[in-house]
Order: structure tokens, then C-alpha cells, then sequence
């Protein structure tokens, strides 16, 4: 019997769990650009923008995965050595001076990706080259490359499929590794890419349906190449002028509301339907809840009910105040039904006044207090001339 | 029912299996082959073009060869003009001497060529720019060097070049690029010196032409390389992509300076591509580029317009700019392909079926006659209706009953013949090594005998028919005498090595193979006529009269009187291709197409013995 209840508790543990809040307590972005070639520039410089946005709002490079598979600020065929753009005006140089790339070159691959998101990697691995998120942890994923229907290639010769990323996903929610997730993708047909996903707490957005192609933007006619994508031009357009700080109350909601089929020219889509409480609930979470890096407060753990927790705390305290309150109660009760007993039939007012007597008691000994006061006046007026008696003494002497 | 009976009809009648169906199917595959190629130049059968390596990028950079490099120019014109020939400051310059003789005239001269090394990249490719002292049409080309020169100053100073950039300045664009090129790969004569100075792997070649002072209106695209081997599609594309698109100046090809886009231009475009491919012949310094798999083209500015020589810079400037962009060898696009308009062309799956199924012609015809052998009912009315033959009388007195009825007749006892093949084997195989003799001369002798030569065969050509059908018929000396399914079979070894030579040539040299094909397509119906000598004599020859008109040298003397260009000048240049460019339409003409020639007029020629 004592079984049952306590497997019956465990149940109720875990559907609380289950049901858990928005609150998460760190934030880890995976940024990967998957081509190579000079004239994939533009992948390149979409990724490197996103690095750049996810840092000014906070996260901190230790926090971030980036893959670059290939290097355009020294490929010889670009005019500007040493630099990536992303906009024609070239105000910003993407590869500027803080910039940490943890996997390079031949180092992006499929399998390289997929262990890193499900930790299967070796111990000597460094750990700027691991994701180390945890339960607590958002997690944001972003891609750009060729890819077409529920692939997305990888370097020359490889490519992930729609379920490879499924079951990566799947293996990390098994493993604990994300609270949420959010799943970002700009390739050709790139919305085929999230189709197969189907562990929880994933939100997933991407830049062009089945059958349609993604865009460049536009072509820096210095550099030669084109230098940022549609899409995510226009991501990172509502990021960079609308989502100022790291205390931005802009939610998902409005991130994706702000996708106009018009410039873009493909039809982006996103997912809900893994997320709990679906597109309603998954609306509010807000852009910084991915982006930037909002460190709530853990006691122990923030999520659990178990003793000793901060919710469990708060909750006692309210009970005791409400037991001592319901003690208070009972307590004048019981003294007013004592008075009742003393002189029956009185209202409820006179009881209360004739609870007061006793305070009535101790003025009478206010009479006394006279007495208590002369006595003190007395004894300070004895040392007084105690004091002056001897300071007279003292002078003659 | 009827449809059944019909064809057992057509099973149970060799007569019609193997003797006039082959002819009419012939017949359709050579008539079908010409006007699939009429029908080429249609919309429906034709593609516009599109750049297929996304690496190229063209017209996607700004050129900035403007301004003040056209000072440079004028001075460095200045200078030439001066006949100081000095290499621009700071490129590593060598030169190359080289001799070559063809046809007992020497050609000498000597290449001066310099290096840009590309500052980041790594040396292991390059771009070469070609500006000859001569343009293929033998004018100085003033502007065209003055060009490279002051491009080469002005790339010098750009550090974004993934790829070494070469400027070659060849005396003339006949010799001068083989030899560079040869001698770049290790595979020059002892004529030509190697190169002191070289680079990576060579990626694609562009040549500059501007041999006139004015300013230009279009530009003129020539991709025709040696035995028709063309440069990628994605070349021409890319030049006429960045020409059009992004410089505004119209580009032509074929020397088709009026084109209105109608099918009689397209198919005229078409036609001129084909002759040159055809002909195989080096139409210009890039030609000799090709046989080294490097796509090569060269820019000549035409006609009367407002575009100067910075205008031709900044479009030579944006194609090594997307030649740069390259990273590996073109190859996304085609190589096979005919081009009918700037923007228009058909590949290699759409036209190919037009010569291959003249090249079929041969050997459904073949095929047909070698069963056809090997049947008694069908050889022996040959036998019967050739009276005078010796073996005729042996069997069956026939000669007034039509071919058919015999064959009919002789249907149901029809039996399996034992072919003779000695004899065809031997005259075919060695008349297809004599084509080696003609071959050796006309591309051996001195340039002055070409057209005394070309005289004289047409002569042979004539007479060699007629002695080796008089042998043939009167037993070659040896003991037995040639028996009529001999000359059958001797017409199907001979059609059958031709329909398989210009099968396998139609996929290297599809114009080449479609003009061979259609000048031999006579053969196929030419045999051996029977029948009453009034009627014979007259028939075969008028038949080897017109046989003759097609032979390989009077085709010859007829183009030549109908372009007005003398025949030694073909035959130098013929042979100077065989020499130096390595050229192998003499190869097809004399050792293909004139032993079947030969072999036709040998049958008609029997005729009459």
C-alpha cells in the first residue's frame, strides 16, 4: 500500500516536471555554417552575423559552438583580406577581433555535429569544443548551407538527413542536455529539415518550404559575392533593431510575425507543435530566452518541489503564517469564551472590555510610580552634593 | 489478322527483308538525320544557355580597369608604336624560340611571356591572356598588346588573385600559342625550346584581338578550337553574360554580325559552327588551347560603335575576375554542342541522333547485305541476270524472269552459303591502307605542287576504279574468278567500316562525321548494275561520272572555286594543321571517307567488265 502511494507520488513529480516553467539557467547556441567554397560566402556571413547578435546579447563565447568550414577572410580571392561582410555597406566586420571558431575547416562534418550535440565525444576533447548544456539549459541551433528535401548537405561530399537531426535532438532530451530548444535553418527547403523532430520543448523555424529555393539578398559587387541570405537578413534585421538588450520583452511571437513573405520570397514556417501548451505558450517565450543569456536563479533546483526547495520554502512559510493566524484566531476565541463565561449574557463588546481589566489593574499602581520618583530624585540629589562636597574638598586640598 | 499475315508475309520474303527494306530504311535514316538537323534551330529543340558553375559569378564584381589606366595605355601604345617592346615593371618575363615547317615553308618566331604570381594564392593554377602581334587574320594588333600590357600593370596591383595570371605576346596566332603551349606541357619538337618560366596548371585562357583604331560596337566570341573540340559552355556564357549583362556590349559568334534571332540565321549560325568544327582547323591563338582540355576563346571588338579599349579592359577584367572565382576545372557544362545565337544552343543529346542515324544508314545497309549473303536464293539471280559473268549459265538460265519471282521461287529451298571472305577482307583492308598513300603526299610535298596534286588525283580517281574493277572482274590474275556475292559482301565491309568510323567520329567531331556522312551517302544505294549491256554501260557511267564529282579532291576543287580561296592555301593550311596543331581531318578524309568512295566506284565500275 505504502508502495503504491509512493510510486503515485513519483508520477505527480514527474508530470510537474514535465509541465515546467520558462525558466532556464543557461543558454547555449550552436551556430553552423555547413559550405565551403568562395562563392558560399554568404553562409559563411550569415552564421558570423548570428555569432555577433547572440554575444551582444550575452552569451558568452565558452557558450557558443561555432562552425566554419571555411575560411573567406584568408581565401585569396577576396579583395579585403582578413574580413567578412554581411551587408554590402561593409560597416561591420563580421571577423573582426574577438571572434572564437571551435570547429574549422574539415573539422565540420555531419559526424562532428551530431556528437557534439549528443556528447559522444572522446575525453580528451577540449571543452570549447563541446556543448555542455544541461536540463536548465536553451539551447539555439542555427544552420545555413545547401540543402534540399530533408537534407542539408555538409562540406562537399556529406549530408545530414531530416531524421539524423531527429534522433540527435532526441538522444539530447533523453540525456537532458536542453530545456528548450530552438531550431533555426536557412537552406533550400529548409522547413523539411524540422519535419522528423519529435522530443519535446522544440521550437523550429526555417526559411523556405518544399520544392522552394532560399534566397541571397544581395551581392557586394566589391567582394564579388553575394554576402548574406533573405532570411536570415531579415532575422537578424528584427534582432538587430528590435531586440536592443538583453532585457528585450519581445517574444518568438513576435520574431516570427515579423517574417514578410514579400522580401523574403520563400515561405519560412515554423514549428509548435513539440512545444508544450503548443504555438499559444511557445508565442511568449521570449527572444532573449534564446538569444541572450537570462541566468535565473537556481536554489538547489528551481524546477522541483522536493523539500528544502525554494517553492517548498515559500510554501511552508505560507502555511505557518496561515497556521499561526488560524492559532491567533482560536486563541482569542477560546479567551473571549472565558469572559462569556464570566459574566454570561454580555455582548460581545463588553467582553472585550472586560478583557481590558486587567489592563485597568496596572493603573492603579501608577499612584506608587510618585513614590518610586521621589525616591529617584532623592538619591540623584545625594550624589550631587556627594560630588560637590568633594570637588570643594578636593580644591582646598 | 491482316496485320499478322502481313507480317508473316514480310518474314517469308527475303526479297523485301533484305533487299528493299534496308534501302527505304537507308533511305528514312539519312532523311530523318538532315532534317533533324533543320529542326535544330527551333525553339522547341533548343535551349537557352545558363551558366551552370556556381563558382563563376559572372558579372558580379565592379571593374575598375578605368580612368587612369587609359593614360597607361596610351603611353604603353606610345611605346610600341615605338617598337620599344618592354615587358611591364615587376613580372617575371621569359621569351621561347621556336621553328616549325610544314609543306617546305618555315615558320619561325619567338613568344615573350611574363607572370603575375598570384600574392595569397598558391601558385598551383593559372589564367593565361593571350594578345598575338598578329591577329589570326594576319593585322597588327596594336590595341590587343597595348591592352594586355596595361591590364597586366593593373592586375599586378591587385592582391586578390587565387590564380597566377600568364600574358603571352606570341608573333602571330598561328604558331605562336602551340608552341608555348606545347612546350608549357613538355610535349614540344625539338624545334621549339622549353620554357624557362613556368606555373601551376592552366585553368582557362582568354585572347585579346583589337587590331583597328576606332572605337567597336560588339564583340565578337570565337570558341572553335582544333578538330572541332570546343571550350565549355560556361566560358562563352560567362563572356557573354559579362559582356552583355554587365559591360552593355552585344556579342556575335560565327561572324554573324546581323542576327535577328530568325531560323534561317540560327540555322546559318548553326552551319558556319559545324564547317569550322568540321574542318578542324585552328581559328585563332586559342584554338591550339583545347587540345589540352584549357578553355579558350578570344574577344575581337567588331564594327563601329562607342566602346573603347577600357570598355574591352574592364570585360577582360570581370572574366578573370570569374575565372578567379573558379575552384576547380570547368566542367559543369557542356563540351559537346552546337551554338545558334549568343543565348542559344542545342547539346550533345539532341543533336547527336542527326549524324548517327546518317552513320546507321551505312550499317543497316551492311548488316542487310551481309545476310543477305548468306543466302543461295538470293545471290544466284545476281548470278543469272549478269550474263556475261562466267558462273552465270551454272544454275539457272533466268535472265528474262524478274529478280523477285527468282528469289521467290527459290525461297522455299532456300539454304545457309558459305561466304567467301578472303578476297572482300583483303580489297577492302587494303584499300583503306592505301588511303595512307594519298594521306603521306598531301601532307608531305612542297606547297607549290598542292594544286598540281589535287589534279592529278582527281585524274587517279578516275582511272584507279576502273583497272581495279577490270582486276577484280577478270579474277585478279589468280586462279578463281570473283563471284557476284563477293561484291556484295566487298559492299558490306566497306559500308560497315564506315558507318562505324563515323559513328564513333560523330560523338569527337559531330560535324565532321555529318559532312563525311552525307557526301558518302550514295554509297549505300550504289551496286554492282545488271542487267542488258545497252542499258548497263550507259548507267554506270554516268553513275561514275557522278561518283566523281564526289570524290574527296574534286569536292575539294569544287568548294574552293565556290569560296574563292586557292587550293594550295587550304592544302598548306591543311597540311601545316597535320604539322603543328596535330589535326586529323585527313586522317578521316583519306583512310574513311575515300576508300568507301573508292569501293563504290569500284562496284559500279565492275559493272561494266
Amino acid at each position: 500500500m505504502s508502495l503504491l502511494i509512493r510510486l503515485l507520488q513519483a508520477l505527480a513529480l514527474l508530470l510537474f516536471v514535465g509541465a515546467a516553467t520558462a525558466e532556464h539557467t543557461s543558454n547555449w547556441a550552436v551556430l553552423v555554417s555547413t559550405s565551403r567554397f568562395w562563392f558560399n560566402y554568404r553562409h559563411l556571413a550569415n552564421v558570423l552575423s548570428l555569432y555577433r547578435t547572440v554575444k551582444r546579447l550575452g552569451i558568452p563565447d565558452s557558450q557558443i559552438i561555432l562552425m566554419l568550414p571555411d575560411d573567406m577572410a584568408c581565401n585569396p580571392r577576396n579583395a579585403f583580406p582578413g574580413t567578412v561582410y554581411s551587408n554590402a555597406d561593409r560597416a561591420v566586420d563580421l571577423y573582426g577581433d574577438n571572434i572564437e571558431v571551435d570547429y574549422r575547416g574539415y573539422e565540420v562534418t555531419v559526424e562532428n555535429f551530431i556528437r557534439l550535440l549528443t556528447d559522444r565525444l572522446d575525453e580528451d576533447v577540449p571543452r570549447s569544443k563541446r556543448l555542455g548544456s544541461d536540463a536548465g539549459s536553451n539551447v539555439l541551433v542555427y544552420m545555413t548551407g545547401h540543402g534540399g528535401d530533408q537534407f542539408l548537405k555538409f562540406q562537399d561530399a556529406e549530408e545530414i538527413g531530416a531524421w539524423d537531426l531527429a534522433d540527435a535532438f532526441g538522444q539530447m532530451w533523453e540525456k537532458k542536455r536542453y530545456h528548450e530548444l530552438l531550431f533555426m535553418i536557412d537552406t533550400c527547403q529548409a522547413n523539411t529539415m524540422y519535419t522528423h523532430f519529435y522530443s519535446p520543448n522544440i521550437v523550429a523555424t526555417g526559411s523556405s518550404e518544399l520544392d522552394q529555393s532560399s534566397y541571397s539578398h544581395h551581392a557586394d559587387n566589391d567582394v564579388g559575392v553575394a554576402v548574406i541570405d533573405r532570411w536570415t537578413y531579415y532575422v537578424l534585421e528584427f534582432l538587430e533593431t528590435q531586440v536592443t538588450s538583453a532585457n528585450s520583452k519581445l517574444t518568438l511571437g513576435d520574431l516570427f510575425d515579423s517574417y514578410d513573405m514579400s522580401k523574403i520570397h520563400s515561405q519560412p514556417g515554423v514549428r509548435w507543435d513539440l512545444f508544450p501548451g503548443g504555438e499559444q505558450e511557445g508565442r511568449l517565450r521570449t527572444v532573449v530566452d534564446f538569444f541572450g543569456n537570462v541566468q535565473n536563479v537556481e536554489i538547489e533546483n528551481a524546477n522541483a518541489t522536493d523539500p528544502g526547495s525554494l517553492k517548498e520554502d515559500l510554501a511552508e512559510i505560507a502555511r505557518l503564517v496561515e497556521k499561526w493566524r488560524k492559532r491567533d484566531e482560536e486563541y482569542s476565541a477560546i479567551l473571549g469564551n472565558s469572559s462569556q463565561s464570566q459574566s454570561e449574557g454580555a455582548q460581545s463588546h463588553t467582553v472585550q472590555l472586560s478583557s481590558k481589566k486587567p489592563v485597568g489593574a496596572t493603573k492603579m499602581a501608577e499612584a506608587g510610580s510618585w513614590g518610586k520618583r521621589l525616591v529617584g530624585l532623592s538619591v540623584v540629589g545625594a550624589c550631587t552634593a556627594v560630588w560637590v562636597a568633594g570637588s570643594i574638598l578636593g580644591r582646598s586640598a | 489478322m491482316a496485320l499478322k499475315s502481313a507480317i508473316r508475309n514480310l518474314r517469308n520474303n527475303p526479297q523485301l527483308l533484305f533487299v528493299r527494306l534496308p534501302n527505304i530504311l537507308s533511305f528514312l535514316c539519312i532523311v530523318v538525320g538532315v532534317v533533324w538537323l533543320l529542326l535544330l534551330p527551333l525553339n522547341d529543340y533548343s535551349r537557352q544557355t545558363y551558366i551552370s558553375e556556381n563558382a563563376l559569378l559572372p558579372g558580379q564584381v565592379h571593374a575598375y580597369f578605368t580612368g587612369s589606366e587609359q593614360n597607361i595605355f596610351r603611353g604603353y601604345k606610345k611605346e610600341i608604336q615605338a617598337l620599344i617592346q618592354e615587358g611591364p615593371a615587376g613580372l617575371k618575363v621569359a621569351t621561347q624560340k621556336y621553328e616549325y615547317t610544314s609543306a617546305g615553308i618555315g615558320y619561325q618566331g619567338e613568344n615573350v611571356y611574363g607572370i603575375i604570381h598570384a600574392p595569397r594564392g598558391d601558385a598551383t593554377e593559372a589564367i593565361v591572356l593571350v594578345a598575338a602581334w598578329k591577329t589570326a587574320d594576319d593585322e597588327l594588333n596594336l590595341n590587343g598588346v597595348t591592352l594586355a600590357l596595361t591590364l597586366a600593370r593593373y592586375f599586378k596591383r591587385w592582391s586578390l588573385w587565387s590564380k597566377d595570371i600568364i600574358f603571352v605576346f606570341p608573333p602571330d596566332s598561328k604558331t605562336g600559342t602551340q608552341a608555348w603551349i606545347d612546350a608549357y606541357h613538355d610535349l614540344h619538337p625539338a624545334t621549339v625550346q622549353p620554357l624557362p618560366l613556368k606555373s601551376g596548371a592552366l585553368q582557362g585562357a582568354l585572347v585579346i584581338e583589337y587590331p583597328f583604331e576606332n572605337h567597336f560596337h560588339t564583340l565578337h566570341i570565337v570558341y572553335d578550337g582544333v578538330n572541332g573540340q570546343l571550350p565549355n559552355l560556361d566560358l562563352f556564357n560567362t563572356a557573354v553574360a559579362i559582356a552583355g549583362g554587365q559591360m552593355g556590349i552585344g556579342a556575335n559568334l560565327q561572324e554573324m554580325w546581323k542576327h535577328d534571332d530568325s531560323y534561317q540565321d540560327r540555322l546559318k549560325t548553326i552551319l558556319r559552327g559545324m564547317t569550322k568544327q568540321g574542318l578542324g582547323y585552328a581559328t585563332g591563338a586559342h584554338s591550339s588551347f583545347m587540345p589540352y582540355h584549357i578553355d579558350a576563346i578570344t574577344l575581337q571588338p567588331k564594327g563601329e560603335g562607342w566602346e573603347d579599349e577600357m570598355a574591352l579592359g574592364r570585360t577582360i577584367e570581370s572574366l578573370c575576375r570569374s575565372l578567379n572565382n573558379l575552384l576547380e576545372h570547368l566542367h559543369q557544362s557542356f563540351f559537346f554542342y552546337l551554338l545558334m545565337q549568343s543565348n542559344r544552343f542545342v547539346s550533345i543529346g539532341t543533336y547527336l541522333p542527326s549524324a548517327m542515324l546518317i552513320a546507321g544508314n551505312f550499317t543497316i545497309m551492311a548488316i542487310a547485305l551481309w545476310m543477305r549473303t548468306g543466302y543461295y536464293s538470293d545471290s544466284k539471280p545476281g548470278v543469272s541476270a549478269g550474263s556475261d559473268t562466267p558462273k552465270s549459265k551454272s544454275e539457272k538460265p533466268s535472265g528474262t524472269v524478274t529478280e523477285k519471282e527468282v528469289t521467290e521461287s527459290k525461297l522455299n529451298g532456300s539454304t545457309v552459303a558459305e561466304r567467301v571472305l578472303a578476297l572482300p577482307l583483303t580489297l577492302v583492308s587494303g584499300l583503306h591502307l592505301i588511303g595512307l598513300v594519298p594521306l603521306w603526299i598531301f601532307n608531305t610535298i612542297f606547297h607549290q605542287y598542292f594544286t598540281a596534286a589535287t589534279y592529278i588525283f582527281v585524274g587517279v580517281d578516275v582511272v584507279l576504279p576502273l583497272i581495279l574493277a577490270a582486276l577484280l572482274s577478270n579474277g585478279l590474275g589468280i586462279s578463281r574468278p570473283i563471284v557476284p556475292q563477293q561484291y556484295l559482301l566487298i559492299k558490306s565491309f566497306a559500308l560497315l567500316l564506315l558507318g562505324l568510323s563515323l559513328s564513333t567520329l560523330a560523338t569527337l567531331n559531330f560535324s565532321l562525321s555529318f559532312m563525311i556522312g552525307l557526301l558518302c551517302a550514295p554509297l549505300t544505294f550504289i551496286t554492282r548494275i545488271q542487267g542488258a549491256a545497252a542499258v548497263r554501260y550507259p548507267i554506270s557511267v554516268l553513275g561514275l561520272a557522278l561518283l566523281n564529282l564526289l570524290s574527296p579532291p574534286a569536292v575539294l576543287i569544287g568548294v574552293c572555286w565556290y569560296t574563292g580561296v586557292p587550293i594550295e592555301t587550304v592544302l598548306t593550311q591543311a597540311a601545316f594543321g597535320w604539322d603543328v596543331w596535330g589535326m586529323w581531318t585527313q586522317v578521316v578524309v583519306w583512310c574513311v571517307w575515300w576508300p568507301a568512295w573508292l569501293i563504290g566506284c569500284v562496284l559500279l565500275g565492275s559493272s561494266m567488265f
